[in-house]
């Protein structure tokens, strides 16, 4: 079953190739965008007896459209409506980054937010409240330091969990 | 289902109530369009449209028609007349609110916010007034080395595997099926072979430079690399990051092409991409150094030093030209820019770069390099005068020799129509440095390269690969320290040989076409040389990254500009009467 597709959002410097590279090995295939010069990168990720593909979309400040990235990024969440968006935010630029994440609710698609550096948040004294942020968005949420391989476990739990429950789902998506 | 139902985020962001009325009203309205309904979120569709997306509101008026366009623009008018004119950037600013008040829920800094983390430390070194641009050009320096000569003896192995143990095994292959001598070893050796190598020396190039792209990026060098040029190059109407690929072009322009990938927008790239082959690549000097030596013995390395500055300034001059023609209606695009903090680059990360980029140029780049291997190799092998038998033609009896006086007349004006000239550079279409192995061909000396073939066995092969890998390996490293300025052992001076006999030919030759003005004749071939088309496989990796179209604009633009260029060089200077 590789029906399922999953695509990573992040501002750009928020270690976005970090996770996609843990999440998928050397499984990854690099082209271009059809028709335009920025990269795709795509790779399989296995979770049980599943198979999801792992989209890494531009990295992007915003989903505006008004660069080709933004545009790409936009587009494919709408147009190709993956069965969910991991959205990599660097925490210890989390205000920033989170203007993105506020994009992504509007767009009314799966979300799991991957709050990333959470080492180097800690070493600047930054508290971050997990559980408040995951109800207030209601998504669930994921501390990580990717340099380290800290949160990766946990990550892909929330993912299977995810395809344990994406047969029913029946989203009606193009993919 | 409850998975799903929690994976479906429940917050959303709220804008004043004026906004939110007027949304749900477009909601209703998007919903009776069963177009609109099945492809987009509409609540978020009718955010799109308040931000001013025209490419989405020509797709909701083809849906709804005139009255639902009537609807939009009167939503619109009654939005405007509370929040102005810049209906977006209300847009903007109420979500910046919203992530602003969620960020103070959960979030607690503490409290002494202004202390100067690590990266902000180094930051006032590298990005100061005065040292910023100096290590600038340090950094750049090391990666134009590191793509030169830490990755040439790796281009020299994989050239020498390729040419020796391979052909041999190949040649020897052949000898079994009785096939020797045959067109079919000239076809296998001479293209194929030639045009599997032509790619793969390319390889440890392309890894150097994508390491150290991966190396520059991800430790967040680049971004001050950008900002530390920007101002110089942004007079240019370019931007920052151009810098880079222009400095690499000096080694190779096909890395430099591939390394107009760190810019950010696609006009940037494309420009700086367009201009790239105007730095004169490293396999042009041996064109220079032979023909400068013969024609000015006495100023060779100012000649030299010349044409590479040609190269610099034509690429300002054209720069400028493209962005009042072509790119009239793309404006630089403004520089915004994050300093991310510096980190260590993760290992992987760096290699998996590498080793994608590289497979990419690979399986991109061999279609044209092979074909276009073919139809040289068909040109050499069919012969249309003499005796000569199919792949066994001399050349100057062959097709080849025939297209090349076809099309010599075009660089009549040039003072160098000679069939010889014209041949060079059409095989300067495969590589540059090719130029010279067709010049001494077409005058018919080989250039020493006829190495007598010693017979070796299948085990001196294996070991001799490993082996002479190992050197690569030495020869490498030993790069290294040179680069920061040391220098072990004498660096050999590469003299350049030119064979007895070819200077006087050259020279006679030269003087015939061009009426008696040898010397002009050769400097506006020298110009040619510089700016013409760039060769095959940069032109492949163009294509890669720009579409099959802009290929065209550089191949034939870069012709007219290198034609137009020589044109000036060799008329100007005969009315000025130099020469």
């Amino acid at each position: 079953m590789a029906d399922l597709t999953i695509a990573l959002a992040g501002n750009p410097n928020v270690g976005k190739s970090t996770v996609f590279n843990a999440l998928t090995g050397m499984r990854q295939h690099v082209g271009n965008w059809p028709g335009k010069t920025v990269e795709r990168k795509e790779g399989q990720l296995t979770l049980g007896t599943h198979t999801a593909t792992i989209v890494d979309l531009p990295g992007t400040y915003s989903l505006t459209a008004r660069s080709l990235e933004e545009q790409i990024a936009r587009d494919f969440i709408i147009r190709e409506r993956p069965d969910a968006v991991v959205n990599v935010l660097d925490v210890a630029n989390l205000e920033r980054n989170l203007y993105l994440t506020a994009q992504l609710l509007e767009m009314e698609v799966p979300l799991v937010l991957v709050l990333n550096m959470v080492d180097v948040a800690d070493a600047r004294g930054l508290k971050l409240d997990q559980p408040a942020l995951a109800a207030a968005l209601g998504v669930p949420v994921v501390m990580m330091a990717a340099s380290r391989g800290q949160g990766m476990d946990e990550l892909k739990r929330v993912l299977s969990q995810l395809i344990a429950s994406a047969p029913a789902q029946a989203r009606g998506g193009i993919a | 289902m409850t998975v799903a139902q929690l994976t479906l985020p429940t917050a959303q962001v709220s804008y004043d109530a004026p906004i939110e009325a007027e949304l749900e009203r477009l909601v209703e309205l998007f919903a009776l369009q069963p177009t609109l309904a099945a492809a987009y979120p509409l609540r978020w569709l009718a955010v799109q449209i308040f931000e001013g997306d025209e490419g989405l509101l020509a797709e909701v008026t083809a849906a709804g028609g005139p009255s639902l366009s009537a609807e939009i623009t009167a939503s619109m008018q009654r939005l405007q007349a509370r929040y102005g004119e810049d209906l977006d950037i209300t847009l903007v600013d109420q979500r910046y609110r919203f992530v602003h008040a969620l960020a103070g829920k959960v979030l607690t800094r503490p409290g002494s916010v202004h202390d100067l983390t690590m990266s902000d430390r180094v930051d006032k070194v590298l990005t100061n007034r005065f040292l910023g641009v100096p290590f600038f050009f340090a950094m750049m320096w090391l990666v134009f080395k590191l793509t030169t000569d830490v990755a040439g003896p790796f281009v020299d192995w994989v050239d020498g595997v390729i040419n020796g143990p391979i052909s041999n095994w190949v040649i020897g292959l052949l000898g079994v099926l009785g096939l020797a001598g045959t067109w079919v070893e000239s076809l296998l050796v001479g293209a194929v072979l030639a045009g599997v190598g032509g790619v793969l020396v390319f390889v440890p190039v392309l890894f150097a430079l994508y390491f150290a792209l991966a190396v520059l990026e991800d430790s967040g060098y680049m971004a001050r690399a950008a900002f530390v040029m920007d101002r110089f190059m942004h007079r240019l109407g370019l931007h920052g990051k151009s810098f880079l690929p222009m400095i690499v072009g000096f080694g190779c322009t096909v890395p430099a092409i591939y390394a107009t990938r760190t810019l950010d927008s696609p006009r940037d790239r494309l420009l700086t991409g367009l201009l790239v082959p105007f730095m004169s690549c490293s396999a042009r000097l041996p064109v220079y150094v032979l023909v400068a030596t013969i024609f000015f013995p006495a100023q060779a390395g100012l000649v030299i030093f010349g044409l590479y500055l040609t190269g610099v300034v034509m690429a300002i001059v054209i720069g400028m030209l493209l962005q009042k023609t072509l790119f009239r209606n793309q404006p630089p695009s403004p520089f915004v820019l994050e300093l991310p903090p510096y980190r260590i680059p993760a290992w992987r990360t760096v290699w998996v770069q590498m080793w994608s980029r590289t497979a990419s140029f690979v399986q991109k780049a061999w279609t044209i390099i092979f074909a276009t291997s073919i139809v040289i190799w068909l040109l050499l092998a069919i012969p249309v005068r003499g005796a000569g038998q199919f792949a066994q033609a001399e050349m100057d009896q062959s097709a080849f020799a025939l297209l090349a006086r076809g099309v010599s007349p075009i660089f009549a004006p040039l003072g160098f129509g000679n069939w010889q000239s014209s041949g060079a550079l059409t095989t300067g279409f495969v590589a540059k440095e090719v130029v010279v192995t067709t010049m001494l061909q077409t005058y018919h000396l080989d250039g020493g390269e006829a190495e007598g073939a010693v017979p070796t066995t299948f085990i001196e092969d294996v070991t001799g690969i490993f082996t002479s890998f190992g050197t690569a390996v030495v020869d490498a490293l030993k790069v290294i320290p040179q680069m920061v300025g040391l220098n072990l052992g004498a660096a050999e001076d590469e003299e350049e040989f030119v064979p007895e006999g070819l200077a006087t030919a050259i020279q006679a030759n030269f003087a015939a076409s061009s009426g008696g003005h040898a010397g002009l004749a050769a400097l506006a071939f020298l110009v040619f040389v510089l700016l013409y088309t760039p060769c095959m496989v940069a032109t492949a990796a163009a294509r890669h990254e720009f579409g099959p179209r802009w290929i065209w604009v550089s191949i034939v633009g870069q012709f007219g500009v290198a034609w137009l260029a020589a044109l000036i060089v060799f008329q100007g200077g005969r009315l000025l009467g130099l020469g």
